[in-house]
C-alpha cells in the first residue's frame, strides 16, 4: 500500500510539471496585452512599457517561465494583474463561496440520488424505474446554465420566492446566505444527482444479487430492513468514491453556474480572469484545480482499497 | 458539465468484448432494445430538421426587423422574435446546423487522435506507453471546461476553434479506453497465436483488435457526442463559438437571459429546449447502446 | 460574464448611459436631514484607491467623495473653487493657485502649497504613475508661500484646469501617503480632505466611507456639510441584479441600468430616474491605413448608410442621443449647427462606394454585438458586407491599439475638456489614434485649441474640428449615452453632472 502511494505520488510530479508548462504556454500565447487592460483609459505607450517592465513581460518566454517556476518553488503564485493581490489570497478569498456552493450542490445531489436510486433498483424494470432512468438521462442532458435560467425564471421571476443572484456572506446574514444558495446549488448539483442516482441504482442491483442478501431475505428479514441494514451500506461504498471524482465536475460546473447567478466564487474568478487576461490568477486556479483533482483521484483509489478489502495493490 | 459520462470515470468500468464476435445482428438488437429505436428516431428527427432547415424554417434566421423586436409568440412568429426582431423558431431550427456538426467533428477529433494514442501506447507498451499516458494525464488533470475555454481564448473564438478545443478535451477518454482494451486483448490466446505465426502489427490491429474495440467505442462515441454538444453550448453561452449573427443555441440563451427580467421568456425557451433535447437524444441512445452492447450488464 | 471592466469598452459606456432628456440638474430640496447611510451599487469592481494608478470610472466616483481636487466643476461644466480659492494665468506658461488655508486632511495634516507640490511631483515622477500624460505640460510646481502654489508650464495648456479637477488634481495627505506606502491603494486611511473619510474596503464586497466632521464646506444656511453619516459602496456586477437590488432597497443609488429597463424604472413611483447626456461617445473606429478605409469614399459610404436613430432606439432604447462628432452635446465645445450625416441615405451611399466588405471587431458583450449585428443589416442595404468579429475585450483593445483592425466598435467615457475627447484620438501619432488618422489641418487645430485659455476662441476651433473630423469620417460617430441619477425617491438634493461622477457632499436622505 505504502509503495503504491509513493509510486502514485511520484507519477503526479511529471503530470504537474506538464500542467504548469501547458497553462503557461496557453496563457502567454493568448493574444491581448494585459497592460492595455490594466491601464484602460489611462493608457499611454510609455505607461504600458513601464508596466511591461514591472511585470517582467519584456523578458523572453523561457525566462519568464523559469522565474515563474522559481517563485512557485517558494509557494509564491505571483500577484493578480487586476488588483495586485497575491494570487493565493485572491483565490483564498473566493474559495469559501465556491466550497459552500459545491458542498450544497453535493448534498442536493446525494439527497436526490440515494433514495431515488435505491427505489429504482428495488423496482427494477417497473414503471418507477423507467421513469427514474428517463429523469436521470434528462438530468445529465440539461446544461446547468439552462437549468439555472429556468430556476431563475420560475422561482425568482414568476413565483418571486427566492433571490435570483448575488451573494451574502454567511457571517452577515445566515437566512440571506441560504436563500441565495438554494437555486445555484440545485443548478450545479443536478448533473451530479442524475449521475449518482444511476450509479446508486446499478450498485444497489449488484448488491441485491449477492448471496448474503438473499440469505437474509430467506431468513425472513423484511425488505426494508434488508435494504437499510445490509444492502445500502455496501451499495454506497462505490458511490462514495464516485462522489470524490465529482470534484472536477463541480469545479467545472461552478464556472458557468457562478456566472449565471453572480456568485462570487473561484469559478467566476476563473472566467473573469481568463477574459481579463489576469494570467497569474488563471495559472493559480488551474494549478490548484489540477492538483486537487489529482489528489482526489488518488484519495478515491486509496479509499476504495480501504473500504473494499477485495482490492489489493501489489 | 463533464466530458465523459459519469459511469465511465474509471478504467475498470469499461464494457468488455473479450471474444472475437461477429457484428451483432442489428434486427435482433433493435427488437430486444426498443430504447435504441427511440434514441435513433430522436436524433434522426434533429438531423433531418437541421438538414432541411432552409425549407422548413418559416423565415430567414438572419433577417433583422428592429420595429418588431421581442414580439411574444403568436401566429406570425410561433416562438416570438428576438431582441433584433428575428424569428426565434427559424433561428432554433437553423441552430441545429451549428450544434450537430460541432458534436460530430469534435468526436471525430477525439476518436482519431485519442484512439491512435491509445493503440500506440497499448500495443507498443514500454517507454512509449509511459510517455503518452503522462501526456494524457496532463490533459486530464485540467478541468475539461477550463481547458476548452482557455484553448478557445488562445486560438480566438470561432466555430472551428470550438470544435478543435472540444475535440482535444475528448482525447483522453478515447486514449484510455482504447489502451485498456488493447492491453486486455494483447494477453489473449488468439492474439498471441497470431503473433507467433508472424502476423504483422497492422494485421493484428486491423483484423483482431479493431473489431473488438468497436462495441465500447460505439457507446463512447454516442455519449461523448452528448458531452461535446453540452460543451459547445457552454462555450457559445460564454460567447466563445460561432460569431454573430450565426444562430447558435448557447449564444441565443445568453442574449435572451438578459430579457428574462422583462418577462420575455421566449427568447431563451426555444434554444434551451433544443439543447436539452439534442443532448438527451445522444445520452439516451448511449445509455441504451451500453445496455445492449455491454455483456456484463446482461443479466 | 463580466460586463465591462474598463470604460474604454463600448458596453460600459453604453450601459453607463441613460435617457435623452435634460431638465433640471438638481433634485427638489426641502429641509435637509442629517444622518443615515447611503448605499450605492456599483456595476464594476474597483481595483485601486490611489489616484496615481486609477483607470476606472467607478474608482473616480468614490474618490470624488473622499479626496478634494484643486478645482471643482458645476453642472454646466464651469470650474468652481475647491481646495483652490482662485487661480489665474499671469502669463501663458504660469498658473497660480490661491489655496484655502482652513483645510486639514483626515489625518490632521494641514493642507498647503507644500502638499500640492508633493502630490503633483508624485503624479509626475512616480514610476508607477499613470497620471504623467495628464500633467505633461507641467514643468514644476513651486510652493511660493503656504497658500500660493505656482505651476510652471513647459508650454501653454488650455486643458490643464480640467485635468486638475480629475485625478491629477486630487490632493492626498503627504503624511498618510508616506505612512501607507504600497498600502495606500487598498487602505488610504486619513489620506483625503473630502466630505467623507475612508473607513474600510473589503475587496469585491463593500467599501465604507464615514462623515468628515471637520469638512471645510457649509451649505447656504451655514449648516455643516456633509449631511450623510456614511456611504457604503457595493459592487453588483450584473445589471439585472443591480436593478433588483435597487428595487428591493438593498441599495439606494446606482449609476446605470440596462436601456431596456429605463422605462420600468421611470414608471416605478418609489424610484427616481433623471439623466443628462454624457461627455463620452460611441463610434466605429476606422483604420485609415489599410483597405478598405484607406479609401475615403468607402468610409463616407459607411457613414451615409448607418441609421443612428435605429441603433439608439433598438440597442439603447432611446436612452441617449445620436452623435454628430466626438464632442458631446453636453460640452461647451459642441456645435449644434452641424449635423452632417443626420439621416441614413443608403442610395447615396451606393453611389459613393459599394460592393466592398470589411471586418468589424467588437467587444464580446451583448450591447456591442447587437449594435454590430444591426450595423451589418443596415450596411447590407447599401451593398456593403460586414463580417462581425466579437473578441474578448482585452484582445480587441490590444489589437486596435496596435492598428490591427479594419473597423472596431469602441467607446470613450469622455473628459471635461473637449481636448480629452479629441487630441490623442486624432492628432497624428496620438496615443489613442488607433486608426492612424492624419490630417495636418486637424493637427494644427488641435494644437491651437490646446494652447489657448480663451474659451470663446477654443469653441470656434472645436467647431472647425468637428466639421473636419465628421467630414473626413475620421470615425463613424454613432451615439452619446447619458449619465443618470437612478435612485430610490428618498435621495434629495443630488446634482447631476455630465462627467457622471456622483458627488454626495450635499445629498441627504429623507
Amino acid at each position: 500500500m505504502f509503495e503504491y502511494l509513493v509510486r502514485r505520488l511520484a507519477l503526479m510530479v511529471p503530470t504537474a510539471f506538464l500542467v504548469t508548462v501547458g497553462v503557461f504556454l496557453l496563457i502567454h500565447l493568448t493574444p491581448g496585452d494585459p497592460a492595455v487592460i490594466i491601464l484602460a483609459e489611462s493608457y499611454t505607450p510609455e505607461a504600458a512599457a513601464q508596466l511591461h517592465k514591472d511585470l517582467g513581460l519584456d523578458k523572453p518566454l523561457p525566462e519568464q517561465y523559469a522565474r515563474y517556476m522559481g517563485r512557485l518553488a517558494h509557494g509564491d503564485l505571483g500577484r493578480s494583474l487586476r488588483n495586485k493581490l497575491p494570487v493565493t489570497q485572491a483565490i483564498g478569498e473566493r474559495l469559501p463561496a465556491t466550497l459552500e456552493l459545491g458542498l450544497a450542490a453535493l448534498c442536493w445531489s446525494l439527497l436526490v440520488a440515494i433514495p431515488l436510486g435505491t427505489i429504482a433498483a428495488l423496482r427494477r424494470g417497473r414503471t418507477v424505474d423507467v421513469i427514474a432512468s428517463g429523469v436521470t438521462v434528462a438530468g445529465i442532458s440539461m446544461p446547468n446554465f439552462v437549468l439555472g435560467i429556468l430556476l431563475i425564471l420560475i422561482f425568482g421571476l414568476v413565483l418571486r420566492a427566492l433571490p435570483v443572484g448575488g451573494f451574502a456572506a454567511l457571517s452577515d446574514s445566515i437566512p440571506d446566505n441560504l436563500s441565495r444558495l438554494i437555486l445555484p446549488a440545485i443548478a450545479l448539483g443536478t448533473f451530479g444527482a442524475a449521475a449518482n442516482m444511476r450509479f446508486t441504482r446499478s450498485s444497489m442491483i449488484e448488491v441485491l444479487n449477492q448471496d448474503y442478501i438473499r440469505t437474509a431475505r430467506a431468513k425472513g428479514a423484511s425488505r426494508l430492513r434488508v435494504v437499510n441494514h445490509h444492502a445500502l451500506k455496501n451499495a454506497l461504498i462505490p458511490v462514495v468514491t464516485v462522489v470524490g471524482l465529482q470534484i472536477g465536475a463541480i469545479l467545472e460546473g461552478a464556472l458557468v453556474t457562478e456566472t449565471v447567478f453572480s456568485w462570487p466564487g473561484v469559478g467566476k474568478l476563473a472566467v473573469d480572469s481568463i477574459f481579463g487576461k489576469d494570467f497569474p490568477v488563471v495559472q493559480g486556479i488551474v494549478l490548484m484545480s489540477a492538483l486537487s483533482f489529482m489528489l482526489a483521484n488518488l484519495l478515491v483509489d486509496v479509499l476504495y482499497a480501504w473500504l473494499d478489502p477485495r482490492i489489493s495493490y501489489a | 458539465m463533464s466530458t465523459a459520462a459519469p459511469a465511465y470515470t474509471g478504467v475498470d468500468e469499461l464494457p468488455v468484448a473479450l471474444e472475437e464476435q461477429g457484428p451483432p445482428r442489428l434486427r435482433r438488437l433493435l427488437l430486444d432494445h426498443p430504447r435504441i429505436i427511440v434514441g435513433l428516431l430522436l436524433l434522426l428527427l434533429l438531423a433531418v430538421t437541421a438538414l432541411v432547415a432552409p425549407w422548413v424554417a418559416p423565415r430567414n434566421p438572419l433577417a433583422v426587423d428592429p420595429d418588431n423586436a421581442r414580439l411574444a409568440p403568436g401566429l406570425a412568429h410561433l416562438f416570438g422574435t428576438d431582441e433584433l426582431g428575428r424569428d426565434v423558431l427559424s433561428r432554433v431550427i437553423w441552430g441545429g446546423r451549428i450544434s450537430l456538426p460541432v458534436a460530430f467533428v469534435a468526436v471525430a477529433v477525439g476518436l482519431t487522435v485519442g484512439g491512435a494514442i491509445g493503440l500506440a501506447a497499448g500495443y507498443r507498451g514500454g517507454a512509449a506507453d509511459l510517455l503518452l499516458m503522462r501526456l494524457i494525464d496532463g490533459i486530464l488533470a485540467f478541468p475539461a471546461l477550463i481547458l476548452a475555454i482557455a484553448l478557445v481564448a488562445a486560438l480566438g473564438p470561432s466555430l472551428k476553434n470550438a470544435m478543435i478545443a472540444i475535440g482535444i478535451v475528448q482525447v483522453p477518454v478515447y486514449a484510455r479506453l482504447t489502451r485498456a482494451q488493447v492491453l486486455q486483448l494483447k494477453g489473449l490466446d488468439f492474439i498471441t497465436a497470431s503473433r507467433a505465426l508472424g502476423a504483422s502489427a497492422t494485421r493484428i490491429i486491423g483484423r483482431h483488435m479493431l473489431p473488438n474495440l468497436l462495441n465500447p467505442l460505439i457507446v463512447q462515441v454516442t455519449l461523448s457526442a452528448a458531452a461535446a454538444m453540452l460543451a459547445e453550448a457552454t462555450l457559445s453561452f460564454l460567447g466563445l463559438s460561432a460569431p454573430p449573427p450565426t444562430p447558435d443555441w448557447g449564444f441565443m440563451i445568453n442574449t435572451g437571459q438578459r430579457y428574462l427580467i422583462n418577462g420575455d421568456w421566449w427568447l431563451t425557451l426555444g434554444p434551451g429546449a433544443a439543447i436539452c433535447i439534442a443532448v438527451f437524444g445522444f445520452n439516451w441512445l448511449g445509455d441504451a447502446l451500453r445496455d445492449a452492447l455491454d455483456p456484463r450488464l446482461r443479466r | 460574464m463580466r460586463r465591462a471592466v474598463i470604460p474604454l469598452l463600448f458596453a460600459l459606456v453604453l450601459s453607463a448611459c441613460g435617457g435623452g432628456g435634460g431638465g433640471t440638474s438638481t433634485t427638489p430640496t426641502g429641509t435637509p436631514k442629517t444622518g443615515g447611510t447611503l448605499k450605492v451599487g456599483q456595476e464594476t469592481e474597483i481595483v485601486t484607491l490611489d489616484p496615481n494608478a486609477s483607470g476606472l470610472l467607478v474608482e473616480r466616483e468614490i474618490y470624488y467623495n473622499m479626496y478634494d481636487s484643486l478645482l471643482g466643476i458645476d453642472a454646466k461644466l464651469n470650474f468652481v473653487p475647491q481646495l483652490a480659492k482662485s487661480w489665474q494665468f499671469p502669463d501663458d506658461k504660469t498658473l497660480v493657485f490661491n489655496l484655502r488655508s482652513d483645510v486639514k486632511f483626515h489625518d490632521g495634516t494641514p493642507f498647503n502649497s507644500e502638499a500640492v507640490k508633493f502630490n503633483i511631483d508624485r503624479y509626475m515622477n512616480d514610476p508607477k504613475s499613470v497620471r504623467k500624460s495628464d500633467l505633461a505640460s507641467v514643468d514644476s510646481v513651486e510652493a511660493k508661500d503656504p497658500t500660493t502654489a505656482v505651476f510652471h508650464l513647459k508650454r501653454p495648456d488650455g486643458t490643464l484646469l480640467a485635468q486638475l479637477v480629475d485625478r491629477a488634481g486630487m490632493m492626498l495627505s503627504p503624511t498618510a501617503i508616506k505612512q501607507a506606502g504600497a498600502n495606500l491603494s487598498v487602505s488610504p486611511i486619513g489620506a483625503g480632505s473630502g466630505p467623507f473619510e475612508f473607513v474600510e474596503w473589503k475587496r469585491d464586497d463593500h467599501l465604507t466611507l464615514k462623515r468628515n466632521p471637520n469638512y471645510w464646506r457649509k451649505d447656504k444656511d451655514g449648516h455643516q456639510l456633509p449631511y450623510l453619516d456614511q456611504i457604503a459602496y457595493r459592487p453588483i456586477i450584473d445589471l439585472n441584479s443591480l436593478l433588483a437590488a435597487l428595487k428591493t432597497g438593498d441599495v439606494d443609488f446606482v449609476r446605470t441600468v440596462a436601456g431596456k429597463d429605463v422605462d420600468g424604472v421611470k414608471a416605478d413611483s418609489t424610484l427616481v430616474y433623471r439623466d443628462v447626456p454624457t461627455l463620452g461617445f460611441n463610434a466605429i473606429w476606422l483604420n485609415h491605413s489599410v483597405p478598405p478605409f484607406n479609401d475615403p469614399a468607402k468610409a463616407k459610404a459607411v457613414a451615409l448608410a448607418i441609421d443612428r436613430a435605429q441603433i439608439l432606439k433598438t440597442v439603447l432604447f432611446n436612452v441617449g442621443v445620436v452623435s454628430y462628432g466626438p464632442v458631446s452635446p453636453a460640452s461647451w465645445g459642441f456645435d449644434p449647427s452641424q449635423k452632417i450625416y443626420d439621416k441614413p441615405d443608403p442610395d447615396k451611399a451606393k453611389t459613393t462606394a459599394t460592393g466592398f466588405s470589411f471586418t468589424l471587431k467588437t467587444a464580446n458583450n451583448q450591447d456591442s454585438i447587437q449594435t454590430a449585428t444591426l450595423i451589418q443589416a443596415q450596411l447590407a442595404k447599401a451593398g456593403i458586407t460586414v463580417n462581425v468579429l466579437p473578441e474578448e475585450f482585452g484582445r480587441q483593445t490590444t489589437e486596435t491599439r496596435a492598428h490591427q483592425f479594419e473597423a472596431a466598435l469602441q467607446g470613450w467615457s469622455g473628459r471635461i475638456d473637449p481636448d480629452g475627447n479629441t487630441f490623442s484620438f486624432y492628432h497624428t501619432g496620438g496615443s489613442f489614434n488607433d486608426g492612424l488618422y492624419s490630417n495636418p489641418q486637424v493637427d494644427q487645430l488641435l494644437e491651437q485649441a490646446r494652447a489657448s485659455t480663451d474659451r470663446a476662441k477654443r469653441k470656434q476651433l472645436y467647431a472647425d474640428l468637428q466639421r473636419l473630423l465628421v467630414g473626413d469620417v475620421a470615425e463613424v460617430y454613432l451615439t452619446h449615452g447619458t449619465v443618470a441619477q437612478i435612485s430610490t425617491n428618498k435621495i434629495r438634493n443630488f446634482t447631476l453632472i455630465p462627467d457622471g461622477m456622483n458627488r454626495f457632499a450635499e445629498v441627504w436622505k429623507s
